[in-house]
């Protein structure tokens, strides 16, 4: 074989391995079909004083008013929608009422639920603070939790778990009683359906759940009954993670807005990505890390479109709106 | 009396050896991929399972854990490698803090 032979064979496979990444490109990196959306101000900065924040987790907003988990002080902290404190509560501990590590929130018929990872149960408080009930204890069976992540509430009351270290969503009743699970107990997987270590859910005003699937660095969404519908991030949605648009770097909270948007926070890329309910790409905006950690840890929507984001690295809150 | 000052020798040297068994021992485990709370609380929360574990510091920086322990109180690397691997991390390096 001539050399001349040798180099065509090398660039023909050069060429069609070059067109093949094209082709992948199209196919898995989407462009953006909304608008952006523009940083209007923050707040916070770290430390244990009302407005200060010591690893702020996770965020709800409702009513006029941004909730907002401060894991390591162990409280919630409640703001007006410019950022003025208004009021915290919770303690340290693991009695009635008290917190763990609150994560990720969520509010429904005027209570707050908390995903206390800590001390395995959900904490529901009403708005002004009081504790009403926890639900769930420590363990692996129906009802319990290993490192509960976030929880989606139904229109009906019914709960929906991220159960991180049990790799499974579980569906209880507004009691705390059993009604079914997704995924299998303490084994990660990758197939729809199936998870690693899953981060938080949200239920969409239909009723449908999507899933902050972390690990896999996809969401996932069910039927109110657990029929698997779809999944999206990155190329076939199965735990192929990277920096481009529709993709994750481990997605650790999620939300749906107002029209019925669902925003994830991309935590390990440092962005919130908003996508249409079946998935297509809309947009991304964040910031960037100043390090040692990662900023967009958690995400909530306001009724009027805007988007508080909590800045895990930055220790504040930030507030976007659309761009006109 | 010769007796008596070699003894007194002999116990001035153990002094610092009892008295470093006596303090608390620390330990640190390095382990990568922990700038999520979500990994640095799970490596916190099995580790702080332990008997014997007073305290559990999460340096994400540098990606150590900082294991204390109470007075007395030992950790074996191969329960620290378990507990690390319960929280779906790798036990890169183990070491007692001298």
């Amino acid at each position: 074989m001539t050399r001349n032979k040798v180099l065509k064979i090398i660039g023909a496979g050069a060429a069609s391995l070059l067109a093949l990444l094209f082709i992948a490109w199209l196919a898995w990196v989407p462009f953006a079909e909304g608008p952006g959306y523009v940083f209007v101000t923050a707040w916070g900065e770290r430390g244990s004083a009302p407005g200060q924040f010591n690893d702020p987790t996770g965020i709800a907003v409702h009513d006029g008013e941004v909730f907002v988990s401060d894991a390591r002080n162990a409280r919630i902290q409640v703001f007006d929608l410019g950022g003025r404190f208004k009021r915290a509560f919770g303690t340290k501990g693991d009695d009635p009422g008290q917190l763990g590590r609150p994560m990720n929130l969520a509010i429904a018929n005027n209570e707050l639920y908390v995903a206390d990872y800590w001390n395995n149960r959900i904490v529901v408080f009403g708005l002004d603070g009081t504790f009403r009930r926890a639900i769930g204890r420590e363990g692996k069976g129906p009802g319990e939790f290993n490192a509960p992540g976030g929880v989606g509430v139904a229109s009906n009351g019914d709960l929906y778990v991220a159960d991180f270290y049990n790799q499974r969503v579980q569906h209880l009743k507004p009691d705390g009683g059993f009604v079914s699970q997704w995924g299998q107990t303490g084994k990660i997987g990758i197939w729809a359906g199936e998870f690693n270590y899953p981060t938080d859910v949200a239920v969409a005003h239909d009723g449908s759940v999507y899933v902050a699937d972390g690990y896999n660095d996809r969401v996932q969404v069910f039927g109110w009954d657990g029929k698997f519908l779809r999944k999206w991030g990155g190329p076939f949605g199965m735990n192929i993670h990277g920096p481009f648009n529709g993709w994750f770097a481990t997605v650790t909270s999620i939300a749906v807005g107002p029209d019925g948007n669902v925003f994830a926070a991309d935590f390990y890329n440092d962005r919130v990505q908003k996508f249409r309910p079946d998935g297509t790409f809309l947009t991304a905006f964040g910031t960037p890390a100043a390090g040692p950690a990662h900023t967009a840890i958690a995400v909530d929507v306001a009724d009027d479109g805007t988007v508080y984001v909590v800045n895990y690295d930055a220790n504040r809150v930030e507030k976007w709106r659309p761009r006109e | 009396m010769k007796t008596i000052r070699q003894l007194m020798m002999a116990l001035a040297l153990l002094l610092p050896l009892v008295a470093a068994n006596a303090a608390s021992m620390t330990y640190t485990l390095q382990v990568d991929g922990l700038a999520c709370p979500f990994c640095a609380y799970g490596i916190e929360k099995k580790l702080s399972s332990i008997k014997g574990v007073a305290k559990v510091d999460v340096d994400i920086k540098h990606g150590l854990v900082v294991v204390t322990m109470t007075e007395g109180a030992e950790l074996s690397e191969q329960l620290a490698r378990d507990k690390v691997k319960d929280a779906g991390f790798t036990l890169r390096s183990f070491s007692r803090i001298p």
